[in-house]
């Protein structure tokens, strides 16, 4: 029972807000696709960065490498969308996981450096490629309805999640979570932790890539300023963070809220929403840094538990 | 002929790359944090120059003891009233509060300044002078020139002068130096406050050689890092040294491999050099 309700309250869900877009109107249908996809990263972000304890600040070459490669085939093959999405998808995975073996090596600082390296790295690999379409972008066949980008991404959203939640109840996760508290007792309990972590990257970045792919036919106008942003890179982590790190519904909560937000922020002055971002950050890592889940779900409920947090580490 | 000019603009421009991470290296060694809005300083450095210049007129390098001045405030005062609540919590959380301080800062100038390309051309900007066939530009040269007096200064600071045995005691060990009568969450915030001034000094040099943007952090907080993994942490020359080694690659791989990627070298050099020298050139072994 105890399994069964919330995977009814979760069905329930699902079904309700895929039945949303015959009510809603097109501005909230597109707020909605745009907030879908910032969860799915967050969710996927939360793969390496919550359960495994790797700070990947690059997560977005991932989300880059599955956009490009969708784009790529949509515009000078005749593949169809699902496939160009799938190969997106793929290669960001396969790019995660050779990328990933030499990277996962460093730890702490040095990944976290390395992560925003590549990231700035790819965007300069795809300035200088002809078939990328350089500094000029790519433009993408138009589609006429918004429903089946809803769809897909509302698909990916709870495929990410289910992932999350078998992380949060299975051995491979168990394996992540004791690679994340301590690395050397991980492999001295017998985890491979070199493999572990691999495909822990290899799945964040699937799901960035298969996100990228959807977002690239999506938004139809793709270059590489636009697609390889530092900023999506904080969203993902921001919302995560804010939710709660590590934990299976923390991610999207954190997506919900934060996204909302920022919308109502950006439709006065885009700058004040991403100033927005980096004041929640501050705000997050002073007051809650276990996140919203973990406020929440502590009783009673005090404020008290906010001073605490800001006292726990300073000297 | 073109080895030699390509090797004097690499030191000339590693002297740059040298005082920004030196100031990182320093936050670094001391306070475990990689400062992330390291670049975000040295942006905030290069605008007060660019500011007193075009408002009062000021020389660019008469304008450097200003800069640092503030620079070194603010960070005293960002250390000492934000970065220090969590100056103990784990890597990730201080890693993600200082990138957090690098959102704010870029999106505030981004509203102060406008996200336009500024440039600090003082009137003689565009002059050079021959030696024997090699061009020297002399804001380069003075650029350098002041680089090296910086880093100097800063080294007998931190050898020489009693605030600099405290802070390094507080970096080799901090509840000793509490024992003995030091005032850590002072010294901290000191150390703070000179890694910014570095980075503001730098900023103000920077702004006379490259266009300024609220953006232009980023990278050159990537080059920082760079550098003074490159030179081995903590160790001050070795930051030096980085700097030079940078300049150095990024002034031939423009000329060999072509200008478009600049960031590429850097990150393929500390990679290249994590694996072959994990403790950085000048590092000892751990």
């Amino acid at each position: 029972m105890r399994r069964i309700a919330p995977a009814l309250v979760g069905l329930a869900v699902v079904v309700l807000v895929g039945a949303a877009p015959a009510v809603l109107s097109p501005f909230l249908v597109q707020f909605l696709i745009n907030l879908f996809m910032l969860a799915v990263l967050a969710e996927s972000w939360n793969i390496i960065g919550g359960f495994t304890g790797y700070a990947s600040f690059g997560n977005v070459a991932f989300f880059g490498v599955g956009a490009y490669t969708t784009g790529v085939l949509l515009t000078r093959t005749a593949l169809p969308f699902g496939l160009a999405l799938t190969a997106g998808g793929a290669l960001a995975m396969l790019f995660a996981a050779v990328i990933g073996m030499p990277i996962l090596r460093l730890k702490g600082h040095y990944f976290a450096i390395a992560t925003l390296g590549v990231a700035e790295t790819m965007r300069e690999v795809v300035y200088n490629l002809e078939v990328t379409g350089a500094g000029t972008g790519l433009v993408m066949p138009i589609s006429r309805s918004p429903l089946p980008f809803f769809y897909v991404m509302l698909g990916l959203l709870v495929a990410a999640t289910l992932v999350n939640w078998w992380l949060s109840a299975s051995r491979f996760g168990y394996g992540l979570v004791a690679i994340r508290e301590d690395e050397d007792a991980a492999a001295a309990m017998g985890i491979d932790t070199a493999r572990y972590k691999t495909v822990a990257f290899a799945l964040s970045g699937a799901f960035a890539g298969l996100t990228g792919g959807v977002f690239a036919y999506w938004i139809t106008f793709i270059d590489p300023d636009a697609v390889f942003r530092v900023i999506t890179t904080i969203q993902m982590i921001i919302m995560a963070v804010f939710g709660g790190m590590g934990t299976v519904l923390g991610p999207l909560l954190g997506a919900v809220v934060l996204a909302s937000v920022s919308e109502l922020l950006s439709t006065q002055l885009v700058a004040l929403a991403e100033l927005f971002n980096g004041f929640i950050i501050i705000l997050v890592v002073l007051f809650m840094p276990r996140g919203l889940v973990d406020v929440l779900a502590t009783r009673p409920f005090s404020l008290r538990r906010f001073a605490d947090n800001v006292r726990a580490y300073r000297i | 002929m073109l080895t030699l000019q390509l090797l004097i603009n690499g030191i000339l421009l590693g002297g740059l790359y040298g005082i920004m991470a030196l100031g990182m290296s320093l936050i670094w060694g001391v306070m475990n944090i990689v400062n992330i809005a390291h670049g975000a300083l040295i942006m905030l450095g290069a605008y007060l120059t660019f500011w007193t210049f075009t408002l009062w007129g000021w020389d660019p390098f008469a304008a450097l003891p200003l800069t640092i001045l503030i620079l070194f405030v603010y960070g005293y005062l960002l250390q000492r009233l934000v970065l220090n609540l969590v100056v103990r919590a784990q890597l990730f959380l201080t890693l993600l509060i200082t990138f957090g301080v690098e959102v704010v800062m870029v999106n505030l100038a981004r509203m102060f300044w406008s996200a336009d390309l500024r440039q600090v051309t003082p009137a003689y900007a565009g002059a050079n002078f021959s030696v024997g066939g090699l061009t020297i530009p002399y804001v380069r040269l003075w650029v350098f020139v002041t680089t090296v007096i910086l880093s100097v200064s800063f080294l007998l600071l931190l050898e020489r002068t009693r605030l600099g045995r405290a802070i390094r005691a507080t970096s080799e060990e901090l509840r000793a130096a509490r024992l003995t009568g030091i005032p850590v969450t002072h010294i901290y915030a000191v150390t703070f406050g000179l890694g910014a001034a570095l980075a503001g000094a730098a900023g103000g040099l920077w702004g006379m050689l490259f266009p300024i943007t609220p953006i232009m952090g980023g990278a050159l907080t990537l080059k920082s890092f760079v550098v003074a993994v490159l030179g081995g942490l903590g160790t001050m020359m070795g930051a030096i040294v980085g700097g030079l080694v940078l300049g150095l690659a990024e002034s031939f791989s423009a000329t060999y491999l072509g200008p478009t990627y600049p960031n590429a070298i850097s990150f393929g050099l500390v990679v290249l050099i994590l694996i072959l020298r994990p403790a950085g050139i000048l590092g000892r072994r751990s």
